[in-house]
């Protein structure tokens, strides 16, 4: 029997799904403006949503805004795309040479952990407050979580199917391309999506923290010149960023894994 | 699809690669570019009203006139430009003096160069005070005791002012409660009560004041009057293989600080350009004095009341560390 999911599929479930979704959204909205004005929190520590909106419109038309938010997804797609190459890579190698992963395992077990944050020291020392100082957080964070989904997904590969491959005659690149990297995709594609999500929180704590231009060290800004409803339209734009990186992360996936049984299988996502 | 994937895989490696390759090559060949004449140089500033003379000296030409071409970077606190000046990210950087002198003592080869902020000298209306929210018990400094002070950083110049203020009402610093709090956050702790009594400093002093409340004392007063609150540095490095260049940051620096003090209303237009202070805030800021040349004997007393508080290894050097 086929499942049918409780929303329904096709376009009116999609429709309720929106509606809801606006609904929620409003709702927040609408605290955001009551709670202020009812002076349950300070108005001039917490601006109702009405007199964010307004900082916000006020951002979009400063060109320095824009400068600083190319400089903010400068920083975030560098990071991301060196943590992939660089993750992907690692993780394959790391699982396929034989005795590697044992050996490295108790060393990535120590590493990852390490809050990325607490390099920012060594960010500093190094590069200053360029771009580069962000990207050693930014990678540095969003590498282990494409490492360790490659290294799971490469665990995962059906032994039968590796050995037939093996049986005729498939060399190790040919494996790695047709029985290894399908079934760890879809642990890439998971890894990916983290990774996106990671990459823009340290791109944007970097920037807070360290200076770099960008995003959070505009945030920073308004912060010491007791800007606060700028401060919070700020911080409004590094959300909705955070947004649009998930719905982007979600459509690759899908659109990267359109063969496979978990995207195949869904009537709407 | 899956030999795209691929195409995508080899092509972040070698993106990957490719960024590494030239952010290495970039590091070096930066520091000091000249062009025409005039010599490009990186100042570390954090984006407060202290260093509006170099941003209003640079509108000016100041430092054209002189030869440089300055480039400011705002860093978040000296935190970030200390290690970048001494690294060579930063020929020049902005640091409170206190901060300078522990770096001296702990053999951070530092040296500053040109006078960077001064107190304005007058109690009760300085840029920087302690206050205590509006209907307060404290009165005076010595009620600090026992209270909860909140300064920027502990164990640096604002502690140690807010000490020196104690022991002029006659309390025992040694009984106040210091903890620490950025400025900015300084308003609404005060606001809730989560805290006694705070040394905060323009702007977030302007907004205090719109809450009500009270200056008790004006600590950067207490400590020496006309006190030198931060300077200009180099590494010594720099200053011992660019003496020329540093001499141009000196002259623009003292004119570029002499028309800073002399066109307040020239400030505060300035001050727009790089911080999002509002204009309502700004208007009530009290402005700090800029004096062309730092005041040796404020920095001696600070250096005494640090000595005192235990804030350096070794005593520091002012005849190495001061220009």
């Amino acid at each position: 029997m086929k499942p049918t999911s409780p929303r329904g599929g096709g376009s009116s479930g999609r429709a309720v799904n929106a509606a809801l979704g606006a609904a929620g959204l409003a709702a927040f909205l609408a605290l955001g403006e009551a709670v202020p004005r009812l002076g349950l929190v300070k108005e001039q520590f917490f601006p109702p949503t009405s007199r964010i909106a307004r900082a916000l419109g006020g951002e979009i038309t400063d060109s320095a805004f824009w400068a600083d938010l190319g400089d903010t997804l400068t920083g975030w797609a560098l990071g991301l795309v060196i943590a992939v190459g660089a993750g992907v890579v690692a993780g394959v190698v790391v699982s396929v040479v034989p005795y590697l992963r044992e050996a490295t395992a108790s060393t990535i077990e120590f590493l990852r952990p390490i809050p990325s944050v607490a390099l920012i020291p060594l960010a500093v020392l190094l590069y200053g407050t360029e771009l580069r100082s962000v990207l050693l957080l930014v990678v540095y964070a969003s590498f282990w979580q494409v490492l360790v989904q490659v290294m799971y997904g490469v665990r995962d590969v059906d032994p039968v199917a590796e050995e037939t491959a093996r049986s005729y005659g498939l060399g190790t690149w040919a494996r790695i391309r047709h029985v290894l990297w399908p079934t760890a995709l879809p642990y890439v594609m998971t890894g990916v999506r983290l990774a996106a999500a990671v990459a823009l929180i340290l791109t944007v704590t970097a920037e807070l923290v360290i200076g770099a231009p960008g995003l959070g060290a505009r945030i920073a800004v308004a912060q010491t010149s007791q800007a606060v409803p700028e401060l919070y339209a700020l911080i409004v734009v590094t959300g909705l960023l955070g947004l649009l990186i998930n719905v982007g992360a979600r459509s690759v996936e899908r659109y990267a894994l359109a063969w496979h049984q978990s995207v195949r299988g869904e009537v709407t996502v | 699809m899956r030999r795209l994937l691929a195409g995508i895989a080899v092509g972040a490696v070698l993106v990957a690669a490719s960024a590494c390759g030239s952010s290495d090559g970039g590091g070096a060949s930066d520091k000091n570019s000249s062009s025409g004449g005039t010599t490009e140089v990186k100042l570390g500033v954090i984006p407060i009203v202290d260093v509006a003379p170099v941003y209003l000296g640079q509108k000016k030409g100041f430092y054209k006139k002189h030869g440089l071409t300055l480039s400011m970077t705002a860093a978040q606190g000296g935190a970030a430009i200390v290690p970048g000046v001494v690294s060579g990210q930063f020929q020049f950087g902005f640091s409170n003096v206190t901060s300078l002198m522990i770096a001296q003592s702990n053999d951070v080869p530092v040296k500053a160069i040109a006078n960077g902020v001064a107190s304005t000298g007058v109690a009760g209306a300085d840029f920087g005070a302690i206050t205590v929210k509006k209907g307060s018990a404290i009165k005076s400094a010595k009620d600090l005791e026992g209270k909860k002070v909140a300064v920027n950083t502990l164990k640096n110049i604002n502690e140690t002012a807010v000490r020196e203020s104690v022991r002029k009402a006659g309390g025992d610093p040694s009984e106040v409660k210091f903890v620490e709090l950025a400025f900015d956050q300084m308003p609404a702790a005060l606001d809730s009560g989560r805290i006694d009594a705070a040394m905060v400093v323009e702007p977030a002093l302007a907004t205090v004041k719109s809450q009500g409340a009270t200056e008790i004392a004006s600590s950067l007063v207490d400590v020496a009057p006309n006190l030198t609150v931060a300077m200009y540095f180099t590494s010594n490095q720099y200053a011992q293989q660019h003496p020329d260049v540093v001499k141009k940051f000196q002259e623009a620096t003292a004119e570029s600080l002499a028309y800073a003090d002399a066109h307040p209303d020239e400030v505060r237009g300035i001050v727009t350009t790089y911080t999002t202070i509002p204009a309502a805030v700004l208007a009530k800021v009290t402005l700090p004095k800029w004096p062309a040349e730092p005041n040796r004997a404020s920095i001696e007393a600070l250096e005494k009341l640090g000595e005192q508080d235990g804030l350096f290894k070794s005593t520091p050097d002012l005849d190495k560390l001061l220009p």
